[in-house]
C-alpha cells in the first residue's frame, strides 16, 4: 500500500498498465512533458517516450477519433480530455463512432479504449470547467461509464477500464483529485468490477445514494445525520453503466426511504433513472417517495459555485422530508 | 520503364490524366502494366457498375431499402484499390465506395447481404444499405456521419507508424466531407504526426444538391493540403490509370514514412445522391449527359481496344460472366434468410449486460 491522492493514483495506474502491456498508449493535450494539466500523466513521457505518450493537437475530435483508430489497429489507448466540459467537439466521435463500432460491424471490430475526463464543480471554474455530463454518455448505447470517488476505487476501476474490450468513459471528480489521501493497493493486478456499489456507511433509517464528486458532500451529510441520531446507509455507485441495481434495490427494500444525490442538473439526470427503477421495482417497499438532491437546471454558475452543488444542508433537508413523510 | 524519380507534382493546376477521351495513352512515361493487370482493372470497373445497377434494381423491387449509387466514381476507386496491398493496408471508406470495396476484395455476397440485411451480412444487419465493413479485409465498417471516419484512419495510421508495420491507411470521402470540422481535425493531427495515411477525396461536385461553389471558396480540395503540411494532388477520376499511377506513387511515398497526402479525384455521380433523392431538381440534364460521355468504363474500354486487348466479344463475355456471378451472389445472400430479432441485443458490448438481457427477455417473451 502507498498513501496517494486520486490524481497520483491515476498516473501510477497508467504507469503500471503501460509497463504490463505495451499496447497501452496515452494521448491528449499536454499529456507529454507537462504530464497533464492536473499531472494525471506525470512522468509517463519520461518513461515511455513520444510513441506511447502522444501530445495531440488541441482537438478533442482528433483525440477521440484517433484513439478509436488506434484501438481498431491493436493498441489500447487511454485518451485524456482536459475537462469533461471540452468533450463536446469529440462527442460525435464518441456517440457515432466509438459507441457503435462493435454493434454496427456485427462484432467484427471492437473499441478497447478509455476516455478519461475530469468532471464536476466546486473549483470556481464557471460552466466550462465544472459540468457533470455523465447522463449524455449513459444515454448512449455502447459506452460504459465509470465515476469513482476514492483513490483506491480509481486504481481498481481504471485498471478494469484499460483491460476492458469495450470503450469506457472514465470520469474523475477533479475537486477530489487532491482532497483525500489514502492507502492504495500497489498490487499491479488489483482491479475492481463494475456495477458493484460500495457501502460507505452502514445504516437503517435512510438510504443515501450518490457517486463521483458528490460523494464527499453525501458522506458529510451522513456524518451530520449520525450526530442527530439518524443512521444513514450510504451507497457509492462507482459505475453508472452498468450500475448496481441489486445493492440499490436491496437497501431500498430494507429501509424504505431514499435520497439520491448528484450535482448534475436535475432534469434527465442519472439519479432520475435510479428513481424510476426504484419506482418500477420497489414501490410497495417504499415508505416515502424517493427524493433527488441535484444541481439545478441552469448552466453551472460561476459566482454561486458552492450554492449550486448539492451540499450537506440540502441533503439534510431532503432526508428530513423523507423521514417525516 | 517507369522513371525512378517522382512522376507527378503536387498542387497541379490541371488534373492529372493519362488516357485521353478517345482512349489514347497520353502519359509522359511508358505503361508498365501487363495485359492481365489491365484487363483486371476493367473487370473491376464492370463489376462495380453492374453491382451498382443491381442494387438499384433490388431497391426498386423492394428488396433493398436504400442505395447510394456510385456509378461515375469507378475509375477513381478501382485505381486506388489496385494501388493498395490487399490484406495489408487499411481502408476507411464512405457509403459511395461500391467499386472500391469490391476491388479491394469484399465478396459480392457480403455487399448484397448487407444491402438486403440477411444472415450472410457479417455486419449482422445493423445498418442501412451501402454501409459495409470487413475485419478480415481491413475495411473499417462505414458510418453515415460525414467525415467521422477520417480521424479514426489517422489513429490507425499513428498505430502503424509507432509499431513500424509499413502499412498504409486510406480514408475516402466526398468533397462535402471537407467542410466538416472533423476533416480538418484529422488532417491536422496526421500532418503533425507524419502519419502514414492517404486522404482520398472523391469530388463529384455535389453534396446531395449543394454544389462545389457553395461548399467551398477554395479553387480545389487538394489546395487544402497546404495548410496541413502535406502534398495535395488533383487527379482526373474518370481515368482509372491516372488514379492508379498517382495512388501507386503516393502510397509508396506514404509507406516509406514521408507523411500523409491528400488526393482529390474529379469524378461525377451519374445517379442521384441516393434512392431517396431527385437530382433533376438541381442538376441540368445536359450536365449529367456531358459527364456520362466521359464515363470511366467507356474511356478505359477504348484504351484497351486501342491496345489490342479488347473487343466486342470480350465485352459480351465479361458482362455475361459478371452478371452470372452477381446473380449467384444475390441468390446466396437472399437464401441466408432474414436477421433474427434477438440479434438486436448482441454486440452492444463484448458481453450482454444484465439490463440488455432483461430488455431482450421483455421483447421476446
Amino acid at each position: 500500500m502507498t498513501v496517494q491522492t486520486m490524481v497520483q493514483t491515476i498516473a501510477r495506474t497508467l504507469d503500471q498498465e503501460m509497463a504490463r502491456d505495451e499496447r497501452v498508449v496515452v494521448l491528449g493535450q499536454d499529456v507529454g512533458k507537462r504530464g497533464g494539466v492536473f499531472l494525471a500523466t506525470e512522468k509517463l513521457f519520461d518513461t515511455y517516450g513520444p510513441d506511447r505518450v502522444i501530445d495531440s493537437p488541441l482537438s478533442e475530435a482528433a483525440i477521440i477519433g484517433a484513439a478509436l483508430g488506434m484501438a481498431v489497429h491493436g493498441l489500447r489507448p487511454v485518451a485524456e480530455i482536459q475537462f469533461s466540459d471540452y468533450v463536446f467537439p469529440g462527442f460525435d466521435q464518441l456517440v457515432s463512432q466509438v459507441a457503435k463500432l462493435r454493434y454496427r460491424s456485427g462484432g467484427q471490430f471492437e473499441a478497447p479504449l478509455v476516455v478519461r475526463m475530469p468532471a464536476g464543480g466546486g473549483v470556481k471554474g464557471g460552466h466550462h470547467h465544472s459540468q457533470s455530463p455523465e447522463a449524455h454518455f449513459v444515454h448512449t448505447a455502447g459506452l460504459k461509464v465509470v465515476y469513482p470517488s476514492t483513490p483506491s476505487d480509481t486504481r481498481g476501476l481504471l485498471r478494469t477500464a484499460i483491460r476492458d474490450d469495450d470503450p469506457v468513459v472514465f470520469m474523475e471528480p477533479k475537486r477530489l483529485y487532491r482532497a483525500v489521501k489514502e492507502d492504495v493497493p500497489d498490487d499491479p493486478e488489483f482491479a475492481l468490477p463494475y456495477a458493484q456499489a460500495a457501502v460507505r456507511r452502514e445504516g437503517d433509517d435512510v438510504v443515501l445514494i450518490s457517486y463521483g464528486a458528490s460523494m464527499a458532500e453525501t458522506l458529510k451529510a451522513g456524518d451530520a445525520l449520525a450526530e442527530q441520531g439518524v443512521s444513514a446507509h450510504v451507497l457509492d455507485l462507482r459505475s453508472l453503466m452498468p450500475w448496481d441495481t441489486t445493492a440499490v434495490l436491496e437497501a431500498v427494500a430494507r429501509i424504505g426511504r431514499v435520497v439520491l444525490v448528484s450535482e448534475a442538473p436535475r432534469t434527465g439526470g442519472f439519479v432520475s433513472e435510479i428513481a424510476a427503477t426504484i419506482a418500477e421495482e420497489a414501490l410497495d417497499q417504499l415508505l416515502a417517495p424517493p427524493v433527488r438532491v441535484t444541481g439545478f437546471d441552469t448552466p453551472y454558475p460561476y459566482a454561486q459555485d458552492r450554492e449550486y452543488l448539492p451540499g450537506p444542508n440540502r441533503i439534510l433537508k431532503a432526508v428530513k422530508r423523507v423521514l417525516e413523510y | 520503364m517507369i522513371r525512378d524519380s517522382q512522376l507527378f507534382q503536387p498542387f497541379n493546376d490541371e488534373p492529372i490524366s493519362l488516357i485521353g477521351e478517345t482512349g489514347a495513352w497520353e502519359g509522359p512515361f511508358d505503361l508498365d502494366l501487363d495485359p492481365a493487370a489491365l484487363r483486371g482493372m476493367y473487370h473491376d470497373l464492370v463489376v462495380g457498375r453492374l453491382m451498382d445497377e443491381r442494387l438499384s434494381r433490388l431497391q426498386r423491387q423492394g428488396k433493398v431499402s436504400f442505395v447510394a449509387p456510385s456509378a461515375g466514381h469507378e475509375g477513381a476507386q478501382v485505381g486506388l484499390a489496385h494501388a493498395l496491398e490487399r490484406g495489408r493496408d487499411w481502408l476507411f471508406p464512405y457509403y459511395r465506395d461500391t467499386s472500391l470495396l469490391l476491388a479491394f476484395g469484399l465478396p459480392q455476397v457480403e455487399m448484397l447481404a448487407q444491402a438486403m440485411a440477411t444472415r450472410a451480412d457479417p455486419n449482422r444487419g445493423r445498418q442501412m444499405p451501402s454501409h459495409n465493413g470487413s475485419k478480415d479485409l481491413n475495411i473499417f465498417t462505414i458510418a453515415s456521419p460525414i467525415a467521422s471516419h477520417v480521424a479514426p484512419a489517422v489513429g490507425a495510421a499513428i498505430s502503424m507508424k509507432v509499431q513500424g508495420t509499413g502499412q498504409v491507411a486510406v480514408a475516402s470521402f466526398g468533397e462535402g466531407a471537407t467542410s466538416e470540422g472533423d476533416f480538418h481535425a484529422a488532417l491536422n493531427f496526421a500532418g503533425a504526426q507524419g502519419a502514414p495515411v492517404v486522404f482520398f477525396c472523391e469530388n463529384n461536385r455535389y453534396a446531395i444538391s449543394v454544389d462545389y461553389n457553395h461548399q467551398t471558396g477554395a479553387d480545389s480540395i487538394a489546395a487544402k493540403a497546404h495548410a496541413y503540411g502535406m502534398p495535395g494532388y488533383t487527379v482526373d477520376g474518370m481515368d482509372v490509370l491516372a488514379s492508379y499511377y498517382v495512388m501507386r506513387e503516393v502510397i509508396e511515398r506514404v509507406r516509406n514514412g514521408l507523411g500523409p497526402v491528400l488526393v482529390e479525384t474529379l469524378v461525377y455521380r451519374f445517379g442521384p445522391h441516393s434512392s431517396a433523392d431527385d437530382d433533376s431538381r438541381y442538376r441540368p440534364r445536359e450536365e449529367v449527359e456531358a459527364w456520362k460521355r466521359r464515363d470511366p468504363l467507356l474511356r478505359f474500354r477504348r484504351f484497351l481496344e486501342k491496345q489490342g486487348l479488347w473487343d466486342d466479344a470480350a465485352e459480351a463475355h465479361l458482362r455475361a460472366e459478371v452478371e452470372a456471378s452477381l446473380q449467384a451472389a444475390t441468390a446466396e445472400a437472399e437464401a441466408a434468410g432474414p436477421i433474427p430479432v434477438e440479434w438486436m441485443f448482441d454486440d452492444v458490448f463484448a458481453q450482454r449486460l444484465p439490463h440488455l438481457e432483461e430488455q431482450r427477455h421483455d421483447l421476446l417473451d
